[in-house]
Formats: C-alpha cells, sequence, structure tokens
C-alpha cells in the first residue's frame, strides 16, 4: 500500500490523464493500473476534475456544425463495414445507382431506336413496292396515252380527208385480175394531194418480193404515184404529189416499184 | 432504451450516463452520436479552438475528432480511463497536428497563439460558459504556476520533459506542480 501511495503522490496519474506521458511512460502507467486496480478510482477522480475544467473552458461550435458532423458519421446499418471504408461507402452506393439508372435508360432507349428503326425500315420497304407499282401503272396509261394520240391524230386524218369537199373520192374497181378487189383514193387537185384509204383496202395480200404501185392516168400516160403494202397500217396513206389525172389504177410490181406499169398485173382501177 | 435527460446547456441536446454512452457507440447507434456531440461537442470544441486559435479550422477539426472517435471507437479501452480523456487525446493530437502543418504555419492569418492563450481565457471562457460557475474564481485559486503548467500539458500537449524545459524547471516539479493544480480543481469542484 505504501508503495501505491507514493507512486500516486508521484503526479504520474496527473500526467497520465492530462496527457503529458510519452507512450512508453504511458504503457507503464497502464500495466500498473492493471497490477493494483485501486489506482482507477483515483484517476478517474483526477479525470473528472479535468473534465470539469475543460467544460470550463468549452465554447460553443456553431449550430449547423452539429448536423455536418453527425453526417459525417456511418451509422449500425453500416457497422459490418470497416469503420475508414464506411464513409467512403456512404457516398458510393448513390453514384453506381445512378450510373445503374443512366446504363438501364441507354439500353431502354437502344431497344426502342432498334424497334423504331425496324418498324420504320418495314414501312420503307411498303412505299418502295407501292412506288413500283404506281410506276408501272403510269407507264401502263402513258403507253395507253400514246397510243390513243397517235390514233386520234389517224382519226383526225381521215376525217380530216373524208370531211374536206375539195377530196375527190375515186372508187376503184377490180380488174379481171381481182374481180373482189377494190379501193379508195382521195384527190384534192387544188393542193396537189393524193391519199389512200388503207382501212378500206379490199384486195390481196402481196408477198414479200413484190409491192402495190399507184399509178395515175394523165393525158393517156401512166405517172407513179409511189408503192403501199396490204400490210400497211390502217388509216390514211398520203402517196406523191399530183396536179391533174384522169384515171387511177394500181398494178402489182416488184418490190420497190417499177418506172412503167406492169399492165398484166393490173388489180383495180378506176376513172375520175 | 436509454435514460435520456436534458442536459443543462440547451433544451434539445441529449446526454446518457457515460456505460450508456459507451454501450450505445460500441453499437455505433446513432443516438449514441448525438448524444456523444451534445454532451462534448463544446468542451472538446473549447479545447480544439485555445490550440488553432482559428474558428474554421477548429470547426474542421472537431469534425475530423468526432468521425475519428467514431470510426475507432473499438480501440477505446475503459479501463486504460474514461472516455472524455481518450477523446481529448485524440482531438488534442489531430490540433498539434495541424497547427505543426506547413500550410497552418504559412498561413499569416493565423494568430502568435503565445501571446493569444491568455487574451482568448480572459476574453472567452466566462462569456461564453456562463452554466460553469466561478471560472473566474477557479483561476484565482489556481496558482499562476499551476494554471501554466496545466495548460501547457492539457490545453497544448506538451509532454512533461518538454513543458519542463519550456518552464525551465526540473522533472519533479514539474509532476509535484500538476498534482497540484489539479488537487486544487478536485477541491474546486468537489
Amino acid at each position: 500500500m505504501e508503495e501505491i501511495k507514493t507512486y500516486i503522490e508521484s503526479g504520474i496519474l496527473e500526467l497520465y490523464a492530462s496527457g503529458g506521458l510519452n507512450s512508453a511512460e504511458r504503457l507503464e502507467v497502464e500495466a500498473m493500473l492493471v497490477k493494483h486496480p485501486s489506482l482507477k478510482a483515483e484517476l478517474d477522480e483526477i479525470e473528472k476534475s479535468l473534465e470539469q475544467y475543460a467544460a470550463s473552458y468549452a465554447v460553443e461550435p456553431s449550430a449547423q456544425l452539429r448536423q455536418k458532423v453527425l453526417g459525417s458519421l456511418a451509422f449500425s446499418e453500416s457497422k459490418h463495414v470497416a469503420p475508414e471504408a464506411g464513409i467512403i461507402n456512404f457516398a458510393a452506393p448513390r453514384q453506381s445507382a445512378f450510373f445503374r439508372y443512366a446504363f438501364a435508360a441507354s439500353v431502354a432507349l437502344l431497344l426502342l431506336s432498334v424497334v423504331a428503326i425496324a418498324v420504320l425500315y418495314s414501312r420503307l420497304q411498303n412505299t418502295q413496292q407501292q412506288l413500283a407499282v404506281l410506276q408501272t401503272s403510269n407507264q401502263q396509261f402513258t403507253n395507253r396515252v400514246n397510243y390513243l394520240n397517235t390514233e386520234v391524230d389517224r382519226q383526225q386524218m381521215v376525217l380530216g380527208v373524208l370531211r374536206n369537199p375539195q377530196y375527190k373520192m375515186i372508187r376503184l374497181a377490180g380488174t379481171a385480175q381481182a374481180p373482189d378487189a377494190s379501193m379508195v383514193v382521195a384527190f384534192n387537185p387544188a393542193k396537189k394531194d393524193v391519199v389512200i384509204d388503207l382501212a378500206a383496202l379490199n384486195m390481196p395480200e402481196n408477198d414479200a418480193d413484190h409491192q402495190y404501185q399507184l399509178w395515175a392516168l394523165v393525158d393517156g400516160k401512166p405517172v407513179d404515184l409511189g408503192v403501199f403494202d396490204k400490210k400497211d397500217e390502217d388509216g390514211m396513206k398520203k402517196m406523191k404529189a399530183l396536179e391533174n389525172a384522169q384515171a387511177f389504177a394500181v398494178t402489182l410490181e416488184p418490190r420497190g416499184g417499177s418506172v412503167s406499169p406492169t399492165m398484166e398485173q393490173m388489180m383495180v382501177m378506176g376513172a375520175i | 432504451m436509454y435514460a435520456t435527460k436534458t442536459f443543462p446547456l440547451s433544451k434539445k441536446k441529449l446526454a446518457l450516463s457515460e456505460n450508456e454512452l459507451v454501450l450505445a457507440l460500441r453499437q455505433r447507434d446513432k443516438i449514441g452520436a448525438e448524444a456523444l456531440y451534445d454532451m462534448y461537442s463544446s468542451s472538446l470544441y473549447g479545447i480544439i479552438f485555445r490550440i488553432v486559435q482559428h474558428d474554421e479550422i477548429a470547426e474542421d477539426l472537431l469534425q475530423e475528432a468526432f468521425v475519428k472517435i467514431w470510426n475507432s471507437f473499438a480501440s477505446f479501452d475503459s479501463s486504460k480511463g474514461r472516455l472524455f480523456t481518450w477523446m481529448v487525446n485524440i482531438a488534442r493530437n489531430l490540433s498539434i497536428d495541424k497547427i505543426r502543418s506547413k500550410d497552418f504555419r504559412n498561413n499569416s492569418k493565423n494568430q502568435d497563439i503565445e501571446n493569444a492563450v491568455n487574451f482568448i481565457d480572459e476574453q472567452r471562457s466566462t462569456a461564453i460558459n456562463p452554466d460553469i460557475l466561478g471560472v473566474k474564481e477557479l483561476v484565482q485559486k489556481l496558482k499562476p504556476e499551476q494554471k501554466s503548467i496545466l495548460d501547457l500539458v492539457y490545453f497544448r500537449g506538451y509532454t512533461h520533459v518538454e513543458a519542463a524545459e519550456e518552464l525551465g524547471i526540473p522533472l519533479g516539479t514539474v509532476k509535484t506542480r500538476m498534482r497540484m493544480a489539479i488537487m486544487t480543481l478536485r477541491k474546486f469542484f468537489n
């Protein structure tokens, strides 16, 4: 007991409590505390008085510091985590949650874009097909219109000839060569126009080596007015110009026509 | 769960007995942290402020001290001393590390600490904590040489060897003066 009393009176416990010892000296005091529990009561009294001394010099920190300090402590929810790491972890999940949401949003956006592209692509395909169909039918209509225009022109020409009183319609009748043959020649002396109506042509087919040749009899002499085929298109065919004539005749001649008519091959003839 | 009572300084403050507080802190309960702050923040801040003499730095250090206390609470051993003593050591060491750091010494705003301490004692101690009675009376009871050894060691972190050098007195005298100073405190507070 005497030893403990001396130890207490040395003032070492006061230095221990007020933080005035180095670490080796502190360890010695701690060893003594374990060895002599009665020292603990003395130390406790010393510490309490220092605590009150500190309290008499207490200064209130600013009011908002409380929330800041408590906010920087990790409470029992995260007590399994190492304390130092706990502070870092406290903020970390929030950040990773943000990235998780951002990632999910990106993936959703990507899927949405893929779907939108697929829909747009199929619509584009449909549109292109429809466009092709429309172009084809447009071409058909164009062809039809062209055909009809040609037809109308031709009919206009026929009508122009038929309605014009200046034209003389000369009917050529079949000869002994072709008794059933007949055709019509339209002659306009004022305009020196000679036109044949192929639609009203009633003649045997000519072969590839021969053609029909139209002649005019002018003052007893035959004048060449050009050649034609039975197979020529319908409508009116304009022949060579002629001022005056008494009769028309058609002979079958070698292809390209002859200089003078082959009288044995005369198919039709008619006088004005 | 804990027998909480109102702390005399403020209505909102929590206070627990030391055993209850230690239990709550070991369980890392929020109420433990709140009680710890309410019971000790002003005492710890007073000590930190006396060392660094700067509001902002002192508040940063107080926060740092609480984080360290909270995170290293497992190393607190009540057989080696009281909770407050352990916390003061943490706060004091952080503050001393701070004023010895280069960036602190280079900051011209920081006052000359040697000259400031007495000024602070006179200006703030009574004014800021009027609930603690008789600080002036206490200061009168403490002999100046007792007060200076107490402040050097307890508030400014001098070891007894450093204090002996600073004051130019033998080591044994440092110990006796410290013992006398604390005897005076004990008598005064009882």
